[in-house]
């Protein structure tokens, strides 16, 4: 079989680059029992500069994933505990009066790290969450008169409690479209939960030596860049996002009293971009629709808005998704 | 001497003459008799004409004109009196080579007075013969304010009405189209006598075609294209996995169509399929590079992947379909 130079190249490429994913996953299970799901959600967000938020009781190893994570590349890892108090200069830092030097100076706040873990997110007022997603966004932080870059590779990881809804304030759907992925994890099986048991009885835990540097996955990232994708794909991403819009032209109009507004643009932009990411850690150089599939439930189940209708009859967008992707023609 | 011989002669011939001009004219006769002379204005009287003639002669009563016989009656006296038009003739063998025709007319008068009827013509061959005339005389309707008032008679309809005159003009001007749908009832009700006795329908169902018949007969179509041949891969392939797809769901009711490569796969070994797999296989592996991954395969490939398609529908044609469907196979 003959191929175009560019793809060949990029399969060789990634394969020698793509060394890495296996040893963090190695690295991973080595702390995190289960929960692979989060570990490549994870690794998707990484590869493709974006943030993860995250749904799951407490106790689902959210902050060790992130934890361990951090320590394997080997980047500055930050948490913040959203609480109702909290303040926007908590997170992303303020001004200090210095009294030795007679002026004010810049106190850097924990946003200043590679991997930050935004634990509770919905638990802080709202003036807290934009000075965050703002950041996210901007991937700059202005501090008084002087702007910071944050560092690269930077990647947030939101959680939520999806139980306890009390005095929370939930994120509008403007600011949860900015995250990449919405991953919503659930409890490990029985088997999981014995290893777990296993491992965390044990007073000493092996060191976790790092795999990669945070400037190698930088580079990482310029080559999932190149990862090309086809314009079937492309036709094939669209579909689906326009299928959110209008299901009754591509025969669900079932679904067209359930979901009360569909996917934005940058549904469709995450969607390529997460599956490329994909393609790359299945270690291929152009992503296929199987790539867009994978990660299709985790990119648009927190950007389709779904009505009472479908609250009423306990319909959740997964499912809705998951009809979507049964009857859009796959290339 | 001579004179007295020739005016004897003279006397002889017009005596001869007379006697014979009374005979012929004691050869017809017509009496005129009214059944009464005092008539209640508006009732009907009738008039008998008794006709003696000679047997075997054609005559007629020229009271009648052909425009009287077209309006029903004929007129006299200046229109006031109506000789009905519907008279009955009576006939009567007298003997002696003479026929009796007695003639019942219905006469009207809408007027009182007193009228004379004139006498009446007959006409047989050359001789005619007057009636005697008659008088009558016609009272007028007394009503006073004592009289009660009747109640409305119904209409009465025409004298000579057909039996069709009772139905509405609109059934008889679309006399058509119940034509027509009595035809078509007529057909119907044929049909489904047919249909009850023998089984056979009215109207022969079309024989959907079988699926492997589709798909080889495609797949010829999709031969006869030449389409790698001239370097169109790309629609090559996505022409030969579409052909495979509505395949697999029209003959496995496998939704392939809305399935990437590795579902389809992962259906075909769950299925009875297991053992033609390596057809899919080699097919769908070879699609993906072509149809997401810019590759150019080279011809072996091509063909393979055609045959491999061809194969995999004949194996997997129904036993009892195979051997006539084998016959009119692909080449």
């Amino acid at each position: 079989m003959s191929e175009t130079v560019n793809i060949r190249e990029l399969n060789d490429l990634i394969a020698s680059k793509a060394s890495f994913v296996s040893m963090i996953r190695t690295g991973m299970d080595r702390r995190i029992i289960g929960q692979k799901h989060l570990v490549d959600s994870l690794l998707i967000a990484l590869l493709c500069n974006g943030h993860v938020l995250l749904e799951g009781v407490p106790g689902l190893a959210k902050t060790l994933a992130i934890k361990t994570l951090a320590s394997l590349v080997d980047a500055k890892y930050s948490r913040i505990q959203f609480t109702p108090d909290l303040l926007p200069a908590d997170v992303i830092g303020t001004l200090i009066y210095s009294v030795k030097n007679e002026s004010f100076e810049v106190k850097k706040g924990p946003i200043f790290a590679n991997f930050v873990l935004a634990d509770e997110i919905n638990r802080a007022p709202a003036k807290v969450q934009s000075a965050l997603l703002e950041a996210m966004q901007e991937r700059q932080v202005t501090i008084g008169e002087e702007t910071f870059k944050l560092d690269n590779p930077f990647l947030v990881m939101a959680t939520q409690n999806p139980i306890e809804q009390e005095g929370t304030y939930p994120l509008p759907e403007a600011q949860t479209d900015r995250f990449l992925l919405k991953v919503v994890i659930g409890y490990p099986n029985k088997e999981e939960e014995k290893a777990i048991i296993r491992q965390n009885i044990v007073s000493v835990t092996s060191p976790i030596t790092p795999v990669i540097q945070p400037h190698e996955i930088v580079e990482v990232q310029k080559i999932v860049e190149k990862i090309y994708i086809d314009e079937k794909i492309e036709n094939y991403i669209v579909d689906i996002v326009f299928a959110t819009r209008e299901p009754s032209k591509y025969g669900l109009a079932d679904l067209s009293s359930i979901i009360s507004y569909g996917a934005s643009p940058r549904a469709s932009i995450s969607l390529a971009l997460a599956s490329r990411a994909y393609a790359f850690l299945q270690g291929r150089g152009y992503v296929i629709p199987e790539d867009v599939r994978s990660v299709c439930h985790d990119v648009m189940r927190h950007r389709i808005g779904l009505s009472y209708e479908a609250e009423a009859n306990n319909i959740s967008a997964d499912e809705v998704i998951t009809a979507i992707l049964d009857k859009v023609a796959v290339p | 001497m001579q004179m007295a011989k020739k005016i004897r002669q003279i006397l002889l011939f017009t005596t001869v003459l007379l006697g014979l001009s009374l005979s012929r004219a004691a050869n017809i006769s017509i009496k005129a008799e009214l059944d009464s002379v005092d008539v209640l204005m508006g009732n009907i009287n009738t008039l008998h004409l008794e006709v003696v003639e000679n047997k075997g002669t054609q005559g007629r009563l020229s009271i009648f004109q052909e425009i009287d016989r077209a309006r029903g009656y004929a007129t006299l006296c200046g229109d006031s009196v109506e000789l009905r038009t519907n008279y009955t003739v009576d006939t009567l063998e007298l003997g002696s080579g003479k026929l009796q025709l007695n003639f019942s007319i219905p006469v009207q008068t809408f007027d009182s007075g007193t009228y004379t009827l004139p006498p009446f013509v007959y006409y047989s061959g050359r001789d005619s013969a007057l009636s005697n005339t008659l008088t009558f005389k016609v009272y007028p309707v007394n009503v006073t304010a004592d009289d009660t008032i009747a109640g409305l008679a119904n209409v009465q309809g025409p004298d000579g009405s057909r039996f069709y005159d009772w139905l509405p003009d609109w059934l008889l001007d679309f006399w058509w189209v119940w034509l027509i749908i009595f035809l078509a009832i007529c057909a119907f009700l044929y049909g489904m006598r047919n249909y009850q006795r023998k089984g056979i329908p009215f109207i022969a169902p079309k024989v959907a075609p079988k699926p492997w018949a589709v798909a080889l007969d495609s797949l010829q179509r999709l031969k006869n294209r030449k389409l790698w041949e001239q370097g169109m891969e790309k629609e090559y392939f996505t022409d030969l996995t579409d052909i495979l797809r509505v395949y697999l769901f029209e003959r496995f009711g496998i939704n392939a169509m809305e399935m990437t490569s590795r579902q389809i796969m992962d259906k075909i070994y769950e299925s009875d399929l297991k053992d033609k797999r390596d057809y899919v296989k080699q097919i769908l592996n070879v699609a993906d590079f072509v149809k997401f991954a810019k590759v150019r395969p080279l011809p072996a490939d091509s063909i393979a992947a055609y045959d491999n398609a061809v194969k995999f529908v004949e194996e997997t044609v129904p036993q009892e379909q195979s051997e006539g469907e084998k016959e009119g196979g692909i080449e």
